[in-house]
C-alpha cells in the first residue's frame, strides 16, 4: 500500500474534518472508515450551540434534569452546570469558522451543508427555569450580548407555533444549525477532491510502533505505512488507543432521537426546554432530542424514550400533537468524564493524536478540531491552545487525587435506564 | 405489574391464525394483534377466492376462540429489548411483554421504478385488490396490467367483471405454468388458469416477455408505452416500444417480506432472491435466532398460503412445547404432519419462486430523471451520483441523498435499489445491505406516542415502578 503523512481513524464528521484540513495543507491522507452501528454522526441533529451546550443546555439540560429526578445531583444544584471557559471558547471559535467553511465546502465538494442561522431559545415553564435562565444571563463568559430575553409576547411574535404556556424564552444569538451528515459528506468529499483517499468498510487492527514511533496502520486489507495516526474512533477510540498502548477514558453514551413527517416552516429557531430539544431541518422534519443513557454499545430504541421526548416536543410545540413521527434512532456519543473533548498527542509514542471524545459537540467543534489536529501534523504550534484537552489530564487522576474539576453535574452517575 | 403474556402473534393472516390455533389446543394462551379490523387480511389485503378458501381455518380459529385474546385495529409499531411489543390503536398505546413470539408480518408488493411510476393512476396490485374489495369501486376505465406471477391474471379477471376494459396483460416472464392445467388443491395455481381462460375468451391479449416501459400524462396515466423484454434478465428492449391510451396501469412485480419486526427483534437476516430478498434466518420449527421468536408465512419468505399455514401451525406447537404446554413427545407427534404437508408443498413453492423471481435487468427501466425513492423525491441520477462519490452500499446512499429517509424507510426504494447497486458496482446483496428500519414502523403520531401506557416518562426513574398500563 502507499504510504500516507496521516492515517485518519474513523469516518465520521471528526475523522472527516481531519482528513479535509489536513489535504488542505498538502498532506497525503488516508482515512480509515468503518461504519459501525450507533455512529454519532449518524444520530446527530445538527445543533451549532456553543453558548447554550457550554451553559449546559441542548441534552444537557434534559441529562441533569433526570439526574435531579433521580437524586444524583447535589441537593442544591437543580439545574446544570456550565463547562469550563477552555470549553466556550473553543466551540465559540469553532463555530465561528461555520459561515466561511459553509461556502469553501460549497465549492470543494459542491455539497451544501444547509447551515442556517437560527439561534437558540431556551423556553421558560416556570418559575424555576425563570430562575435558572436570569442566573444564566448573569454566567455566561462570553458576556450578556451574546444573549436576549424575549417576554411571553414577543416569544408568541417570532415562534407563533411555540406553547402560550411559556413565560418567556432566553435567547443565544450566535446558536445556529446545520446539516451533520451533509457536514461529514462535505468535509469527506472535499478532502478526496484535494487527493486524499478514503477506505471504507476497513477496520484498523492494529498500530505499528518502533522505538516509540509509529510507523503503520495494520489494516484489514494490509500494511499501510505512515507517519501518523489520528485516533478520530469516536465512541469506538479506546480500542485504537489500546494499540499505542494508552487507555482512552471514552465511553458510549447513547442518544435517542425522533423525526417527524416533513411539515411546512413551523420553527424558526431551535428550542430547548427542560424536557428536550428541538428543531426543524432544511426539508422540514422537526427532530425532538435527546436523551443520555449510558448501556454500552446498544443501539435501540426504548418505548419510555419515545414517549418522553413526544410529550416533551408537544409541551413545547403543540401542534406537533397530530403529527406523524417518521423515525426514532439512536447514537453513541464518544462521552468523557468531564465532558471535554481528548486532542493531541500522548506520552510516550511519537506520531500518534487523540481527536476523540467529542461528547455532544462532535459536529460544532469539527472544524476547528480538524483544523488544529492539521496543524499538528505539519509540525506546527496549534493556532489555538489544546493543552486543557490533552489526555494527560487525566492520568494524574489514576496516580493520586483527581485534578480535574468536575461541574457540578456529576457525570460519572449516569444511570442506565434499562432493565 | 402484569406478568409478560405467553405468547404473542404478530398478524392474524393465514400463518398467523395457524399459530394462534395450535398454541390453543395445546392449552397455551396467546394475544394475537393485527392491523386490520378484521381476522384473515379480509378487509384490503385478499380477493375473495383466498378469502373464501380460508374458511376451515377460520372455523377452527373459532373453536378455540377463548384461548385467544384478540387486538385487531392494532398496530405493532417496534419491538424492543426482551421482546417488548410496542402497539398503537384506536388513538392509545402500550407495551406488552411476552415470552414468546411469532411474527407473521405478510408482504407487500415489490416496487419497480420506471419513467411514470408515481403518476396518479398507476397502482400496485395490492392496492387494486384494496380498492375492489372495500369501495367496491373500478379504479380506472381502461387498464393496462404489468408484471409478474399468477395473481396477475386473477386481477385482471377481477377486474374484468367490474367493469374495467383491459387492454392487455404483461407478463415479463415466459413461465412454464402457463403450458399446463394446475391440480385443483394448489389453490390459485388453479385459480390462475382459470382466469387466463376467461381472459382469452374476452379477447384480452396475455403477453408474455413484454413489461410496462413509461407511463406518461400531466395529473395522471393518459398513455403507457410497453414492450419485449430480454428472455433471459428481462432487460427492456426500448426500441421496440408501443404505446397505448390507459388511465389504469397495474403494477405487480411480485412482493417483498415484511421483515421489519424481525429485523427490530435483532432476528439475523439473509438474502434469499427466490424467497423475495431478505428474510429471517429460521430452522425448521419456524425459529429465528433469537431466542422465543419465530417467523412464519410471507412475512419469512414469499411462498403461498398453504405454506403459510403449515408454518404457522409448526410455529404454533413449537411455542406449546417451549413453554412446557406440550411433551417433547406430544409436539413431535403434532408437527409430524404439517412438517410432511410443508415437504409435499415443496414444489409448489419451487413453482412460485419460479414466477416471483425477478430479473436484475427491470431495472434498466429507470432512467437518470426517474424517481427511486418517491418520499425523499430522489432521482436515479443522484443515486448514480453517490457511487461516483464513493458510497457502495445502501447506508451511504442514504445518507448522501436521503433515499430511504422518507415515512416509508425505504419500503418503497431499497429492495430496487439494492439490487440497482449489486448491479452497478457489482457487490452482493449482503455487501450492499439494506435500509435498517427503526420504530415505529407504522405510522403514528407524537401525540398517540406521548400517551404511551405502561412506561414512565422519566428517563432514569425504574420502569419496574411503572403499572403495566394495559388496556385489557
Amino acid at each position: 500500500m502507499r504510504s500516507s503523512d496521516v492515517v485518519v481513524v474513523g469516518g465520521g464528521v471528526i475523522g472527516c474534518a481531519i482528513a479535509y484540513y489536513s489535504a488542505k495543507r498538502g498532506l497525503r491522507v488516508t482515512l480509515v472508515d468503518q461504519p459501525k452501528r450507533g455512529r454519532a454522526t449518524s444520530a446527530s441533529a445538527g445543533g451549532l450551540w456553543p453558548v447554550g451546550e457550554s451553559m449546559g443546555l441542548g441534552c444537557g439540560v434534559i441529562f441533569s434534569r433526570a439526574q435531579a429526578a433521580v437524586g444524583t445531583l447535589p441537593g442544591a444544584v437543580s439545574h446544570p452546570g456550565q463547562l469550563p471557559t477552555c470549553f466556550f471558547d473553543f466551540a465559540i471559535r469553532s463555530n465561528a469558522m461555520f459561515p466561511a467553511l459553509s461556502e469553501e465546502l460549497r465549492a470543494g465538494s459542491g455539497i451544501d451543508i444547509e447551515w442556517e442561522r437560527t439561534t437558540l431559545l431556551f423556553i421558560m415553564y416556570d418559575e424555576g427555569d425563570l430562575a435558572f435562565a436570569r442566573s444564566l444571563r448573569e454566567l455566561c463568559p462570553g458576556g450578556r450580548d451574546l444573549m436576549g430575553w424575549l417576554t411571553p409576547e414577543e416569544l408568541a411574535e417570532a415562534e407563533p407555533a411555540v406553547t402560550r404556556e411559556a413565560r418567556g424564552a432566553l435567547v443565544f444569538h450566535g446558536d445556529d444549525q446545520v446539516n451533520p451528515y451533509r457536514l461529514a459528506d462535505a468535509f469527506r468529499s472535499a478532502a478526496r477532491k484535494l487527493g486524499a483517499s478514503v477506505l471504507s468498510h476497513t477496520e484498523v487492527t492494529g498500530v505499528r510502533v518502533q522505538s516509540g514511533r509509529v510507523t503503520a496502520a495494520e489494516l484489514t486489507s494490509g500494511l499501510l505505512p505512515c507517519d501518523l495516526v489520528v485516533n478520530a474512533a469516536g465512541a469506538w477510540a479506546p480500542q485504537i488507543g489500546r494499540m499505542v498502548g494508552s487507555e482512552i477514558p471514552v465511553r458510549p453514551v447513547r442518544g435517542q432521537i425522533l423525526g417527524t413527517e416533513s411539515l411546512p416552516k413551523l420553527l424558526s429557531a431551535c428550542i430547548s426546554t427542560n424536557d428536550c430539544y428541538l428543531m426543524q431541518k432544511g426539508h422540514g422534519e422537526v427532530i425532538i432530542g435527546s436523551t443520555t443513557e449510558e448501556v454500552g454499545f446498544e443501539v435501540g430504541v426504548t418505548p419510555s424514550a419515545m414517549k418522553s421526548l413526544s410529550a416533551g416536543g408537544i409541551r413545547a410545540v403543540p401542534s406537533l400533537e397530530h403529527v406523524r413521527v417518521k423515525r426514532a434512532w439512536s447514537g453513541l456519543r464518544p462521552g468523557t468524564p468531564d465532558e471535554l473533548p481528548i486532542l493531541g498527542p500522548i506520552e510516550g509514542v511519537e506520531g500518534y493524536l487523540n481527536a476523540c471524545g467529542h461528547f455532544r459537540t462532535g459536529i460544532l467543534n469539527a472544524p476547528l478540531t480538524g483544523l488544529l489536529i492539521a496543524e499538528l501534523a505539519c509540525g506546527e504550534r496549534p493556532s489555538f491552545p489544546i493543552e486543557p484537552f490533552l489526555l494527560r489530564r487525566f492520568v494524574a487522576e489514576r496516580d493520586g487525587p483527581p485534578t480535574v474539576t468536575k461541574r457540578n453535574g456529576p457525570t460519572s452517575l449516569f444511570r442506565e435506564t434499562r432493565r | 405489574m402484569r406478568p409478560p403474556r405467553p405468547l404473542i402473534i404478530v398478524g392474524g393472516g393465514k400463518a398467523g391464525m395457524a399459530a394462534a390455533i395450535e398454541t390453543a389446543r395445546a392449552g397455551l394462551d396467546s394475544t394475537l394483534i393485527d392491523e386490520s379490523p378484521r381476522l384473515d387480511g379480509h378487509d384490503a389485503r385478499t380477493l375473495r377466492a383466498d378469502f373464501d378458501r380460508g374458511e376451515h381455518l377460520r372455523q377452527e380459529f373459532r373453536e378455540v376462540a377463548d384461548r385467544v385474546e384478540l387486538r385487531l385495529g392494532t398496530s405493532v409499531l417496534g419491538i424492543s429489548g426482551e421482546r417488548e411489543v410496542l402497539w398503537a390503536g384506536g388513538g392509545a398505546s402500550g407495551t406488552l411483554r411476552a415470552e414468546q413470539l411469532v411474527l407473521a408480518t405478510g408482504k407487500y408488493d415489490r416496487p419497480i421504478p420506471f419513467p411514470g411510476w408515481t403518476l396518479p393512476g398507476v397502482m400496485t396490485a395490492g392496492g387494486v385488490q384494496a380498492l375492489l374489495e372495500t369501495k367496491r369501486l373500478p379504479p380506472g376505465r381502461r387498464a393496462l396490467l404489468a408484471g409478474t406471477g399468477l395473481h396477475l391474471l386473477r386481477l385482471a379477471h377481477r377486474l374484468l367483471a367490474s367493469g374495467v376494459e383491459i387492454v392487455s396483460v404483461l407478463e415479463a416472464g415466459t413461465p412454464q405454468w402457463a403450458a399446463g392445467a394446475f391440480p385443483r388443491d394448489w389453490g390459485f395455481l388453479h385459480d390462475a388458469s382459470e382466469s387466463r381462460e376467461v381472459l382469452s375468451r374476452a379477447g384480452i391479449p396475455v403477453l408474455f416477455g413484454h413489461t410496462v416501459f413509461a407511463a406518461y400524462g400531466r395529473d395522471g396515466v393518459g398513455s403507457v408505452s410497453y414492450g419485449p423484454v430480454d428472455p433471459g434478465d428481462w432487460r427492456p428492449q426500448k426500441e421496440r416500444a408501443k404505446t397505448v391510451e390507459a388511465d389504469l396501469l397495474v403494477v405487480g412485480f411480485g412482493f417483498v417480506s415484511n421483515t421489519e419486526l424481525s429485523v427490530l427483534a435483532g432476528c439475523r437476516q439473509q438474502y434469499l432472491h427466490q424467497a423475495g430478498g431478505w428474510v429471517p434466518v429460521r430452522d425448521r420449527l419456524m425459529q429465528t435466532t433469537v431466542p422465543g421468536v419465530s417467523a412464519v408465512g410471507v412475512g419469512a419468505g414469499i411462498a403461498g398460503d398453504l405454506v403459510a399455514e403449515e408454518e404457522g401451525r409448526i410455529a404454533g406447537i413449537t411455542a406449546a412445547e417451549r413453554a412446557g404446554a406440550m411433551t417433547a413427545k406430544g409436539a413431535a407427534d403434532r408437527r409430524a404432519g404439517p412438517l410432511a404437508r410443508l415437504r409435499s408443498l415443496a414444489e409448489v413453492c419451487a413453482a412460485l419462486d419460479e414466477v416471483s423471481r425477478i430479473r436484475p435487468g427491470l431495472l434498466d427501466l429507470a432512467d437518470p430523471d426517474t424517481l427511486m425513492c418517491p418520499c425523499e423525491k430522489v432521482r436515479l441520477g443522484e443515486v448514480q451520483q453517490a457511487l461516483c462519490e464513493g458510497a457502495c452500499d445502501l447506508q451511504a446512499v442514504k445518507l448522501l441523498t436521503r433515499l430511504g429517509m422518507g415515512v416509508c424507510q425505504g419500503r418503497s426504494c431499497g429492495p430496487s435499489t439494492g439490487m440497482f447497486l449489486c448491479r452497478a458496482i457489482g457487490r452482493t446483496p449482503e455487501e450492499v445491505g439494506r435500509i435498517n428500519p427503526r420504530p415505529p414502523v407504522r405510522p403514528v403520531t407524537l401525540g398517540v406516542l406521548a400517551r404511551l401506557g405502561g412506561v414512565t416518562s422519566s428517563m432514569l426513574a425504574d420502569p419496574q415502578d411503572a403499572a403495566d398500563g394495559d388496556a385489557s
